[in-house]
């Protein structure tokens, strides 16, 4: 059967490495195709080299002019607006570090924090950290470059968890610090659960990074503590760990 | 995050194909820098359906193919040149030119919303049902106005039509 050949918008999936297999299987067999591919990859570049840092202040000031989705609150019943003042309470309840804390552990493209409320303020855990297995954690996320964070962990049992909420794309972040948004609680289980933050250039590479952290956790707790790194991610990627023991 | 920083990332990530979008439909790398400003300004105006769990690429699509279309047609009104020929998006690169040339010929006589839905289905592949979320029309609009295309595509196109 002859496949026709992918539209720009299957090509522009493809990059963003949500393309369907049998796109991807054409493309890899139609030069026509791979030579689009590869125009529009130059044209990515281009954005990136000339027209992000040319308009992107424009773009952040629409931004901060409008006022998002808030007007929908206007159209809710009462009891809906008071629920949902106690949900974002809940949220967006400070839990991070002071504001000028820049401690970020690992060196290189990436670095990573993980913290947990404590009855002074928001206390730093260390790598080998033991904690209350029903924790609540947030992160602090350092990145050299642009690229696109995958935070993932993974627990003495095998299961694989992605903890930045960025799906297929991963979270994109532009070079600095990041505190990550919402946070996540452990699942109460005690044992080993230890996470990995990398950065990637692509987000076609997000598959291999739940891919290495299956394999890592396939090993037992044991191994979990062991595997310090991710393999088998592309060249480009950065990354940077953190174990914490979970304690009943 | 702050809005601000949120709509830096969001452009970052989506940036390259607004831009890639109207390179490809102005041919003018300074237009489609300009259009690709416009069109994200438009974008994140709805910052939370960026950020949402669903592909928002065809939405992301849609806006940047009427913005850009009405940039070429206020170019032609204001007398810019703008070639009949070169100024709709190529079909496929396998086509002949003259198939193309004529395409584009028989795209131009279409208001933006229909040459919308148009590109959208015959040039983007994509489905009624996608193309209709993107554009905030019902399926039926879409349906309705690419039978309306069709049509007259066929009565433009006489004899040459199968």
């Amino acid at each position: 059967m002859i496949t026709p050949c992918a539209t720009d918008l299957a090509l522009e999936r493809l990059l963003a490495g949500r393309a369907p297999p049998e796109v991807i299987a054409h493309v890899d067999a139609c030069g026509g195709c791979a030579e689009r591919l590869a125009a529009m990859r130059r044209e990515g570049e281009d954005f990136r080299r000339t027209v992000y840092p040319a308009t992107v202040e424009r773009i952040e000031d629409a931004a901060a002019r409008s006022p998002g989705r808030r007007f929908l609150l206007a159209l809710l019943p009462a009891p809906v607006l008071l629920a949902a003042a106690a949900a974002v309470f809940l949220v967006v309840r400070p839990v991070g570090p002071p504001d000028d804390y820049l401690g970020v552990k690992g060196s290189g493209g990436i670095g990573l924090t993980v913290f947990t409320p404590g009855k002074d303020g928001p206390r730093l855990l260390a790598d080998g950290a033991e904690v209350s297995s029903a924790s609540t954690l947030r992160f602090r996320v350092r990145v050299s470059e642009l690229c696109r964070l995958v935070l993932v962990s993974v627990d003495g049992a095998g299961t694989v968890s992605r903890l930045d909420g960025g799906g297929a794309l991963g979270v994109p972040l532009t070079a600095g610090l990041h505190d990550l948004p919402g946070g996540v609680e452990l699942d109460g289980k005690p044992g080993p659960e230890r996470l990995y933050a990398v950065c990637l250039a692509d987000a076609a590479a997000v598959p291999a990074v739940e891919a290495a952290a299956r394999e890592a956790g396939g090993r037992g707790g044991e191994g979990v503590r062991r595997t310090v790194r991710l393999a088998g991610l592309p060249p480009t990627a950065t990354q940077t760990t953190h174990l914490l023991e979970k304690r009943p | 995050m702050e809005r601000r920083t949120r709509a830096a990332q969001l452009y970052a990530t989506y940036g390259p194909a607004v831009y890639r979008r109207c390179l490809k439909l102005l041919k003018d790398r300074e237009a489609a820098r300009d259009a690709t400003q416009d069109v994200f300004m438009k974008l994140v105006r709805d910052m939370e359906r960026l950020e949402g769990p669903d592909d928002p690429l065809p939405w992301i699509y849609s806006v940047a193919t009427n913005h850009c279309l009405n940039v070429l047609r206020g170019d032609r009104r204001r007398g810019r040149a703008v070639p009949l020929d070169d100024d709709l998006p190529l079909a496929s690169p396998q086509a002949d030119y003259p198939v193309l040339a004529l395409a584009r010929s028989v795209l131009a006589q279409f208001d933006v919303d229909t040459q919308a839905v148009a590109v959208g289905v015959l040039v983007d592949g994509m489905e009624h049902t996608e193309l209709a979320e993107a554009l905030g029309v019902s399926r039926k609009t879409v349906q309705r106005r690419l039978e309306r295309f069709l049509v007259r595509a066929r009565e433009l196109l006489g004899g040459r039509a199968s």
